[in-house]
């Protein structure tokens, strides 16, 4: 377990070293002189003075190497100095962020259960009735449809026309139904299809016939035995994805005005505000090397072969 | 007559598998049911318990202890199996489900059954598997560390749990080496003599069954062609088909073929 | 002897490609109709209707025969838009996923087919590079590069490349265990020649396949950046930066919503349609797809 979490570890350690490094080469050879940027944003007019001044405390009169071998300092120390566009600490103002976005994964993934599990559930037992064509064809059309014009489209029929949700920033419970719901509905298409063809398979299992066959009543097989059962197909998948869930959250904190750090990273992009973008890329290589532990961990759980299976390997 | 089938037919929308059956089961006798895969034989034990595949309806009655199981609605029937009616079947991984420990199993059995209390359900689980010959402590195990004679004599003790008065055994020593399935077949002749259940054994080969069985039936093409005692039949059958399964599994050079002086007598 | 090889290609029940065929091919002119409309629009159209001309006493017209979805909030043509958003979007949907093959294939032959060092080599960098979420690469690489559809889609590339290679890399693993391959390195041909030869035409249907279903995901991908102004900058006539254009005007002319939206989900669908078709024809398994 250790070993393997290890082995992850560096991949994504070293990857991310190679993107920081790349980073760290575009910030500096980037068009565009990002002391000008800086003293752009605070002030009209900058003189010649005022910029040499700006380079020499930013170390950018340094030889390359000695800039890298700092900037590499600072990375293990997780600090990634000053937003060019704000003049506040990347890590603080990221940090303040994450909250933000944590609420509007964690809803939008409450939706997706609420969305795939019955509906999965539903169609794998009433296979081949109205409810597996429905959801068969929502899943079709799901794939197809991009998660900011069914944010559009909510916009305009519960923000605007049938209700008045918030449709802008963050402010209390209602602010955060439309981003959730979108971004849930968004990434349930996949997931109702997945669930249903994996229950179908455990249903037609023999451990469920030996169950019925002890007097088991039907809701009891299915939440208890025919359901986990069917878990570890939809939660690689999951892990899989999380890249285009990451990307959804982006897209949606844009599409709703949401302060998230998704947001946050679009506007880096767009000021070229590069110490913004080098944080956001680690605070994700972390989330991305949780979630991936957390997926191998949760195999273990629902699968207790492969874990005395590495218990044995490990003597 | 602790089981009677009358008349039962299953089948789907536009085909008959099962054609008019009938079959009866004494209180507490051996009773085999030999027929080829394809002769509805499975299908038969299955509509006995109510568990056939949803695109097959069963007509007819199954009376057990004088009730007609096939009127029983759903939940007067998931009472009754696993209680008074059990099954084995032939796959014995299937037995179990693979994330739950043996004694998860035996635990979740008896509480929807009824008994309350924890320790008294560990207690007989305990007993259970020991009856069977495995070790107590096998309950702490998962379904894949234990061998396939374990499994299966486990299956047996969990079918057994709470005294049935008739065990059903699908095909249940097809799938074991030959060795295993004749200390399984031991252990269900045994058991039934402690316990008094009767047994219904469905199988494609009457060797299987020729030492213990008490009464034979053999079916082909979804009807029984012949039923009776298992002498009779095995030494004396009267119909053609009988004829037919008996020479095509021939056994060597003894010539009592019922199994009265047995090979190998272990 | 080399004939006699690209015969023994995929063989494939007649019967099967009856009605699969017919399908296939109206999904295939469906998209090369959305081409050409769009590149006949550019042709003639721009005549008429510049799609990037704001005649701002012609704005948020509706539908007239002069335009016939309506103008926009610069007084452009909607339809004209449309048309050449498609081929936009389409054009560098193709390029993408064409540039991602160029490059992933015959990394993928090379590390399959040579093995040892080089494979391992490969292996590495491809678990690298599969060890972040592609999206985020995406969005990361376009922003280190600043925003911009010529980008985007190298951003693309550089995430697609690695997935199609380890595709054609595992279909040559097994495709060289079979004997056609040794016979044809015992009667002496080049490497360049079996891989080229031999091995090629045994991975085009899988790789078709892949290419397919991915296809639909870089169109979404693509619109959905250009929507929060990553991808196609104004006034190009993208459809998610047409949909990012138009949005203070929805309330009072929904159809500037509508029509991109339907244009996106009917091309992704077209798109995804042509991936189940092409999987059935070659018969690929869900699960031997990386």
């Amino acid at each position: 377990m250790f070993r393997i979490l290890l082995r992850k570890f560096s991949e994504v350690f070293l990857f991310l070293l190679f993107i920081m490094f790349v980073s760290f080469l575009f910030i500096r050879l980037a068009p565009g002189d990002p002391v000008l940027t800086i003293l752009n944003v605070e002030e009209l007019s900058v003189s010649q003075e005022q910029v040499e001044a700006m380079r020499e405390e930013m170390g950018f009169n340094d030889p390359l190497f000695v800039q890298f071998g700092k900037w590499l300092l600072d990375f293990v120390r997780l600090d990634f100095g000053v937003s060019y566009s704000t003049g506040q600490p990347v890590m603080a103002t990221l940090l303040r962020a994450l909250p933000a976005t944590a609420e509007l994964t964690a809803g939008a993934l409450l939706v997706m259960l609420l969305v795939s599990v019955p509906l999965g559930s539903l169609s794998a037992l009433y296979r081949g009735r109205w409810i597996d064509s429905l959801s068969r064809m929502l899943a079709i059309v799901g794939a197809a449809v991009p998660s900011f014009w069914l944010g559009l489209i909510l916009i305009d029929l519960l923000g605007v026309r049938f209700a008045h949700l918030p449709t802008m920033g963050r402010d209390g419970f209602l602010s955060l139904i439309l981003p959730s719901l979108t971004l849930g509905l968004a990434i349930s298409s996949v997931y109702v299809r997945l669930l249903r063809s994996s229950l179908l398979d455990s249903l037609s299992q023999e451990f469920v016939r030996s169950a019925r066959a002890r007097g088991l009543s039907e809701a009891r097989i299915f939440w208890l035995h025919a359901l986990r059962h069917s878990l570890p197909p939809v939660i690689t998948v999951f892990g899989v994805s999380l890249g285009s869930l990451i990307g959804g959250v982006v897209v949606i904190e844009v599409l709703f005005a949401y302060p998230g750090i998704g947001k946050l990273v679009v506007d880096a992009i767009r000021q070229r505000d590069y110490p913004l973008i080098q944080g956001y890329i680690l605070i994700m290589a972390i989330v991305v090397f949780v979630v991936n532990a957390l997926v191998d961990l949760s195999y273990r759980y629902l699968n207790p072969e492969m874990q005395l299976k590495e218990k044995e390997a490990a003597r | 007559m602790i089981l009677s089938i009358e008349e039962l037919s299953i089948g789907s929308r536009d085909r008959t598998i099962v054609d008019g059956v009938s079959l009866a089961v004494r209180e507490g006798e051996f009773m085999a049911l030999v027929g080829q895969s394809g002769s509805g034989k499975s299908l038969l034990s299955q509509a006995i318990g109510q568990l056939l595949p949803p695109n097959l309806r069963a007509s007819g009655k199954v009376l057990f202890e004088g009730a007609d199981l096939l009127a029983r609605s759903p939940r007067e029937m998931r009472a009754l199996r696993g209680k008074r009616i059990s099954y084995i079947f032939q796959d014995y991984q299937g037995a179990f489900t693979p994330f739950r420990s043996i004694g998860a199993h035996f635990d979740e059995y008896q509480k929807v059954h009824g008994e309350k209390s924890r320790t008294a359900r560990r207690d007989t689980a305990a007993e259970a598997l020991e009856s069977v010959g495995l070790d107590a402590a096998l309950l702490r195990r998962y379904p894949f560390q234990l061998s396939g004679g374990q499994l299966q004599r486990a299956a047996i003790a969990t079918a057994l749990l709470l005294s049935p008065r008739l065990l059903i055994a699908d095909e249940a020593t097809t799938a074991l080496d030959s060795v295993s399935a004749h200390r399984v077949l031991e252990l269900l002749a045994r058991k039934q003599r402690e316990t008094g259940c009767a047994i219904l054994f469905v199988t494609h080969d009457w060797r299987h069954v020729r030492r213990y069985a008490n009464r034979l039936s053999v079916m082909q093409e979804g009807r029984i062609v012949e039923s009776g005692g298992k002498h009779r039949i095995l030494d004396h059958p009267q119909h053609e088909y009988t004829r037919k399964l008996i020479e095509a599994a021939p056994i060597l050079g003894r010539s009592l073929r019922s199994g009265l002086g047995e090979e190998g007598q272990a | 002897m080399k004939t006699m090889f690209l015969r023994t290609r995929r063989i494939r029940p007649e019967s099967k490609s009856g009605t699969r065929k017919s399908r296939l091919q109206a999904i295939v002119a469906a998209l090369f109709v959305l081409l050409v409309a769009s590149a006949s629009v550019y042709a003639f159209g721009v005549l008429k209707h510049d799609p990037t001309l704001t005649d701002l006493r012609a704005r948020l017209l509706g539908a007239s025969a002069l335009h016939p979805f309506g103008t926009d909030h610069l007084g452009r043509d909607v339809l004209t838009r449309l048309l050449l958003g498609g081929g936009q979007t389409l054009g560098y949907s193709l390029l993408a996923l064409g540039a991602a093959l160029i490059i992933g294939i015959p990394f993928g032959l090379i590390a399959g087919y040579k093995r040892g060092r080089i494979d391992r080599l490969f292996m590495r960098v491809a678990d690298g590079f599969l060890a972040f979420p592609d999206t985020i690469v995406a969005i990361v690489l376009s922003g280190l590069l600043g925003a911009g559809i010529g980008n985007l889609v190298l951003a693309i590339v550089i995430v697609k490349w690695v997935s199609y290679a380890r595709l054609v890399r595992s279909t040559v693993l097994s495709e060289s265990q079979k004997d056609y391959v040794a016979v044809a390195r015992t009667n002496g041909l080049s490497d360049a020649r079996i891989m080229s030869r031999h091995l090629l035409p045994h991975i085009a249907g899988n790789v078709l396949v892949l290419a397919s279903l991915d296809l639909g995901k870089i169109i979404l991908l693509i619109s959905s950046l250009s929507y929060i102004g990553l991808g196609a900058q104004p006034p190009t006539p993208e459809w998610g930066a047409m949909l990012n254009d138009s949005r203070p005007y929805f309330q009072s002319r929904p159809e500037l919503m509508v029509y991109p939206g339907l244009a996106i989900v009917s091309t992704v669908l077209l798109a995804n349609m042509l991936g189940d078709v092409l999987r059935d024809r070659f018969d690929v398994k869900k699960e031997a797809q990386p």
